[in-house]
């Protein structure tokens, strides 16, 4: 088994991150950007192991670990605010909500 | 003494005060004969506190009375002092006796009136204010006075509040007194910074460097000029004339019209350190003199010909002490007192008996039907043309023969005075026949209701007329130094010159207004000084204000125009990113920070840490 390089992990995570943030740009689709959001949380994550197993430290790992509890809330949030916008919208696209703008 | 004799005025003035704002919050109007006795009690208890402080005076000192600490600034310290000497004592006595007789006088004068309760109250009050101008020790109390007085004569020229002329000629006197004022506080302040006191006795003594002088007598002449209606600024005395007839008399003939010339006296060892200051000073007192004296003789309306006649005694007044005379200009303060005091109340007596008539034109014949009034104002009128051996003979004869011979008067002074006696003898004459000889012109029902007034406005008219004629043997009342003489003319040259200029003015009045009949003049503003003042002042005013209006317009407003004009073209320019979709923000954010990383990493690298 080929051990990773930290340099690979870290081009996969800037790579995850970029995807993430490309996504929460360009999709217009409120589901999809929760989950872009969620790619770059993961691409973070990644990057913490990897520099916590480059330093032997623990610190990333706990990091990470609450990272992931927000997450979790996080995401539950944000469904709800979608379900929330769907119910009165009618429609979970990002563009035909600008209520703020007018 | 000095004490109650100020009290006593301003305990009448209270008590009369709070007396008629309670009646006018009840409704019920105060008895005139009433508030009129207690105001008129007030000053005769005056006018025997200021003769019991006469026969305690010494011959050549002063009685200093201190009543309290008036105020504290750093180092100064201003006290509430009454000091009482020969000159104050004389215009002490002035001030309450003629008062108490037009005091005496208003009791029955103001007894129709509703606002008599009001009225007594002021006029107390301006006596109060009066005393304190004269009596007081430090410049700050003289100013308090001075404005005081002001105060009382605004009150009273708009007594009658209903008609808009009133009110309008005492705010005329109020305004023009202010540019007044202003002169009298920069005197102040110039004679504190060079003597180092606002004590008028620290003040006297000092000695200031030329220039200084001089502004310092400038401005207090201006400060004068204000209130003793000199030009320019007496326009507002013959307007003053909408007050109550006895508050003419009091206030704008006898009383507070010639505290600019107790000033000039109280501060005489001062005013003639400067002769260039002098100068002016007799220079515009005898123009003021002739000037006036022109406008009366073109005037209708009786109080009005008087009015400008006391503007024009004032300006003898001022020639005699720009000339050093400072003597002398006070004697005719008080003979001009006496007699104008009269002449003025003779005039209120007249209007009272014809129920408000105030033109010439429409009197005549009332010798028969006034006796009292008559034979007064002949004594009143004897005693302004200077005939011997009436008051006003001795102190005008004293002005002319100064004029010539002091070292700092002149012929011309002289010469200007002359034709003003002369012009005075005029116009006087002329009021005199209009009013009391050839046939009435009035309407028949005025003239045959026409009656002579009471015996409380008779006593003062026939207390005034003796004064008027027997005022004048006193002689010089206050021993003020003499100016040194620089031609030796003898005064009986002088008396014979001003006897037969008066005869010579009146006889050309009597040649043409003796035969009965006369024709209505029509009342001319000769030399239109009101128009001018309102054409030049007023105008500049307005087109000042026209200017700043302008530029308030064009510049101030157009600087707010332009912020806003600014901000609203930002936020326009701004507004065009905000396009709303939260996505858009997010790419802004994205690239934002993507160019800070990049310029924080081109920093590092720049510096060698990556």
């Amino acid at each position: 088994m080929t051990a990773f390089e930290p340099w690979m992990l870290l081009v996969v995570s800037v790579l995850v991150f970029c995807v993430g943030l490309l996504g929460l740009i360009l999709r217009k689709n409120l589901l999809v950007m929760l989950m872009s959001i969620e790619l770059m949380l993961n691409a973070v994550n990644l990057c913490f192991v990897t520099f916590s197993k480059m330093h032997h430290l623990l610190d990333g790992h706990l990091t990470v670990l609450f990272v992931m509890t927000v997450a979790a809330a996080e995401s539950a949030v944000g469904l709800g605010l979608v379900i929330a916008m769907f119910r009165n919208l009618r429609s979970v696209d990002s563009d035909q909500i600008q209520l703020l703008r007018d | 003494m000095i004490t109650s004799m100020i009290l006593f005025p301003l305990v009448g003035f209270v008590i009369n005060g709070l007396w008629s704002l309670g009646s006018a919050r009840s409704g019920r109007r105060v008895p005139p004969s009433v508030s009129g006795a207690i105001a008129t009690l007030a000053m005769a208890a005056a006018f025997v506190s200021a003769l019991v402080a006469r026969s305690q005076l010494p011959s050549d000192g002063a009685i200093e009375v201190e009543c309290f600490r008036w105020f504290t600034l750093g180092t100064l310290a201003v006290d509430f002092k009454l000091r009482l000497d020969a000159l104050s004592s004389l215009f002490t006595l002035v001030i309450t006796g003629v008062g108490t007789l037009i005091h005496l006088y208003s009791i029955s004068y103001m007894s129709e009136d509703e606002g008599a309760g009001k009225y007594f109250a002021y006029l107390n009050l301006f006596c109060f204010m009066m005393l304190n101008l004269v009596l007081g020790s430090t410049l700050p109390q003289v100013f308090l006075g001075w404005e005081g007085v002001g105060l009382a004569s605004y009150l009273l020229i708009g007594f009658w509040y209903r008609e808009e002329a009133n009110v309008s000629a005492g705010q005329k006197a109020f305004v023009m007194n202010r540019i007044g004022d202003l002169g009298f506080l920069i005197a102040m302040f110039i004679g504190f910074k060079y003597s180092g006191s606002l004590d008028l006795a620290v003040i006297e003594k000092a000695v200031l460097p030329g220039a200084v002088a001089t502004s310092f007598v400038l401005l207090v002449f201006l400060a004068c000029t204000g209130k003793s209606a000199q030009i320019p600024l007496f326009t507002w005395l013959p307007d003053a004339m909408a007050g109550p007839t006895p508050v003419s008399a009091l206030i704008h003939a006898a009383t507070m019209v010639t505290s600019g010339v107790y000033l000039l006296a109280r501060l005489s060892p001062v005013i003639s350190q400067s002769a260039s200051g002098m100068m002016v000073i007799a220079g515009v007192g005898a123009i003021t003199a002739l000037i006036t004296a022109v406008i009366a003789c073109f005037q209708r309306d009786i109080k009005k010909v008087l009015a400008y006649s006391t503007v024009s005694q004032l300006g003898f007044m001022f020639a005699a002490c720009g000339v050093g005379a400072f003597g002398a200009g006070v004697f005719h303060v008080m003979t001009h007192a006496f007699f104008k005091a009269l002449l003025f109340l003779g005039a209120g007596s007249v209007i009272h008996a014809l129920h408000g008539e105030q033109d010439v034109f429409k009197m005549g014949g009332l010798k028969s039907k006034l006796p009292v009034t008559f034979w007064t104002f002949t004594a009143g009128w004897a005693a302004i043309l200077g005939l011997p051996p009436f008051s006003g003979f001795f102190s005008k004869d004293e002005i002319l023969h100064q004029a010539l011979v002091s070292r700092s008067g002149s012929g011309w002074v002289f010469g200007i005075l002359l034709i003003a006696a002369v012009l005075t003898a005029f116009y006087m004459t002329r009021l005199y026949l209009l009013v009391f000889f050839g046939s009435p012109r009035m309407e028949k029902s005025k003239f045959d209701h026409a009656h002579e007034s009471p015996a409380p406005m008779a006593l003062p008219l026939v207390l005034l007329g003796a004064l008027s004629l027997a005022g004048g043997f006193a002689g010089e009342p206050v021993h003020l130094p003499h100016p040194e003489a620089a031609l030796s003319t003898p005064a009986w040259v002088i008396m014979i010159v001003s006897v037969v200029v008066a005869v010579l003015g009146a006889t050309i009045a009597y040649r043409r207004y003796a035969g009965g009949s006369a024709s209505a003049e029509p009342a001319t503003d000769v030399f239109r000084i009101d128009a001018i003042y309102s054409r030049v002042f007023g105008g500049g005013l307005r087109a000042t204000a026209s200017a700043t209006g302008w530029i308030e317009e064009r510049v101030v407003q157009g600087l707010i125009r332009m912020v806003a004009a600014l901000t609203d073209l930002s936020g326009n320019m701004i507004r065009v990113l905000q396009v709303g979709s939260a996505q858009a923000y997010l790419l802004m954010m994205v690239i934002a920070l993507v160019v800070m990383v990049l310029y924080f990493l081109k920093g590092m690298v720049q510096y060698g840490n990556l």
